[in-house]
């Protein structure tokens, strides 16, 4: 007797089914309605110097978010853990701060590289300082996540502050997700980045199962925890500064497909990392395409969009377990 | 060859010693309970069994191999260990946990998932979510993960600790059916004197010594007792039970 453990069939393919739907439905509504496989060169153009673009981006930035969510809550064995807390966006949302808040001429250039490696650099500095005799220990590392996202948060408030009015509506776009602006020219390497940090995450889908149990018995499972959830925190930070470099910051996904997605795929770790970013990604997809739609010729941030729809959602689904 | 040998192991957490020049020797098929007040350092021995702490002198040893010189998966398939405290806020389900035990190892010299749930009586709650199960039956859901795991011998610190007299029965009779049926050896550190009594043999250690090792008779003697938890006023040997009193205790049919 041989039981399917773990991935629930359906459900699976019915997200996938839904992400591919959204995908689709991204490519042919918007603020106009465009024929997919027409031969007029404007509307070809639109599509894939605009549209597809767009929706690329929000699909690897969701897909992104989601995983790094998924690997953040099973390291740090916190259900509130997501890419926001460990002060690794924030670090971003400085350092591309400074640069569309500041100074016009440098910003156009730069602003992805700089939110990279803003990313990145705080990323490693938590790494360095939750680094403690035993290695990389969650409890540490949390706290210095959240101390170094608080400090970063003030600096970036004062940047805000000094800032001319024109630099601070770009910059405030840039933090709630606004994915208006983008284009193929970052696409290939916020591609590879998230490959990478998916790629590393999947090979150590079993540590991440391990580690949600403790330390101890990871350890009794033949798994070195310091080094696991070191490579993890690795492949985390890549996917997430890769994501917040291609559009901006984009909180809340992190925090809630993984959630969502548990409900649906079961706990093994690795359909909830590859399910997360499927999720992650068509709701970033989703919001993204609504945020452009509702208001037209308005475009409501993608970031704000997804917080609106996904928060009641989360919080229905909230209710309904209390009531059960 | 001794599933556990530990040759004049020294240990300490800080510069001076706490744990020196320590033996002890577990064969494969025997229960051995690890006996001696707070701070003796049960858990620091067991943890050094184990592997997850090094010890600054001496040879650890398990199933004939220095524990600090394995792989990974080599060592998962010779030795487990259970802290005292496990987890409760694991997301996974029964089965889910038990089948956690495949990722370790070598493969293929552990039980099968559904082997191991009937070994510690959980098939009928494969699908139970590890929180809504009581602490006596998430404690065996982790020991079958071990058996899932195959390793050979199984270290577990304070397993009894909360709870009550018939689940510590139970949890004895499975350690012993298993140590006893499949050859694993079996150490656990405990504090409830009358049930280490049913144990095959007690190792009563104090400031990382080990003041006695021997049947449980020859262990808990009221000198030993007196030294081991400085207790200075007379003791009487305390009316123990026999170790085959087990079985007649908990009545037949409920091993589960």
């Amino acid at each position: 007797m041989k039981r399917n453990r773990g991935l629930k069939s359906k459900p699976a393919a019915a997200l996938l089914a839904a992400c591919l739907l959204i995908a689709g439905a991204a490519v042919v509504c918007g603020p106009r309605f465009l024929n997919p496989i027409t031969t007029d060169a404007a509307t070809r153009g639109m599509l894939l110097a605009i549209r597809l673009p767009r929706i690329t981006i929000a699909l690897l930035m969701g897909a992104a978010l989601g995983a790094s969510g998924a690997i953040l809550q099973g390291i740090f064995r916190n259900p509130l853990a997501d890419p926001y807390v460990l002060g690794i966006s924030s670090g971003a949302c400085l350092a591309a701060s400074v640069a569309l808040a500041l100074d016009d001429a440098y910003a156009s250039l730069s602003v992805p590289a700089l939110a990279f490696l803003g990313a990145l650099g705080t990323g490693a500095l938590v790494g360095l300082l939750g680094h403690g005799r035993r290695g990389v220990l969650p409890e540490r590392l949390l706290l210095a996540g959240v101390g170094i996202g608080f400090f970063l948060s003030a600096l970036l408030l004062l940047v805000m502050t000094l800032a001319r009015d024109e630099g601070l509506k770009r910059a405030f776009l840039w933090m709630s997700g606004d994915l208006s602006m983008t284009d193929w020219e970052n696409v290939p390497y916020g591609a590879a980045f998230i490959c990478i940090g998916a790629v590393l995450a999947v090979m150590k889908s079993r540590s991440l199962n391990a580690l949600t149990l403790g330390d101890e018995i990871a350890h009794s499972l033949g798994f070195n925890p310091a080094r696991e959830r070191l490579l993890l925190f690795i492949a985390a930070s890549l996917m997430t500064a890769a994501s917040v470099a291609l559009g901006g910051a984009v909180g809340f996904i992190g925090l809630i497909v993984p959630h969502l997605v548990r409900r649906y795929v079961g706990t093994d770790a690795m359909p909830v990392l590859v399910f997360s970013g499927v999720a992650g990604a068509a709701l970033l997809c989703l919001a993204d395409t609504a945020g452009r739609i509702a208001a037209a010729p308005m475009e409501l941030p993608a970031g704000v969009v997804a917080a609106l729809i996904g928060a009641p959602y989360f919080l229905y689904l909230l209710v309904r377990t209390k009531r059960r | 060859m001794s599933a556990l040998a530990l040759e004049e192991v020294a240990f300490s957490y800080r510069p001076e010693r706490f744990i020196d020049r320590l033996s002890i020797a577990v064969q494969p098929g025997e229960l051995v309970g690890l006996m001696g007040p707070n701070g003796s350092g049960k858990s620091t021995i067991l943890r050094l069994a184990a592997g997850i702490l090094r010890p600054r002198k001496g040879g650890i040893a398990v199933c004939g191999r220095a524990v600090g010189s394995l792989g990974g998966r080599t060592r998962a398939g010779l030795v487990a260990f259970l802290p005292q405290i496990l987890d409760m806020q694991a997301p996974f389900r029964t089965e889910e946990l038990i089948a956690l035990g495949e990722t370790a190892g070598p493969g293929g010299q552990g039980l099968g998932v559904d082997e191991a749930m009937l070994a510690v009586g959980l098939d009928a709650k494969a699908d139970a979510f590890l929180a809504d199960l009581s602490g006596g039956e998430r404690r065996r859901a982790y020991i079958a993960m071990t058996l899932v795991q195959g390793a050979m011998l199984l270290l577990l610190d304070e397993p009894l600790a909360n709870l009550d007299l018939r689940y510590q029965l139970q949890l004895v009779q499975l350690l012993r059916d298993i140590a006893r049926s499949k050859g694993i050896a079996v150490f656990v550190s405990l504090h409830e004197i009358w049930i280490g009594a049913l144990l095959d043999r007690l190792v009563v250690v104090k400031e990382g010594r080990v003041l006695a090792d021997g049947t449980p008779q020859a262990a808990l003697t009221a000198s030993t007792l007196q030294a081991a938890y400085d207790l200075s006023g007379p003791i009487d040997t305390l009316p123990l039970p026999e170790r085959s009193a087990l079985a007649g205790l908990l009545g037949r049919g409920n091993s589960g």
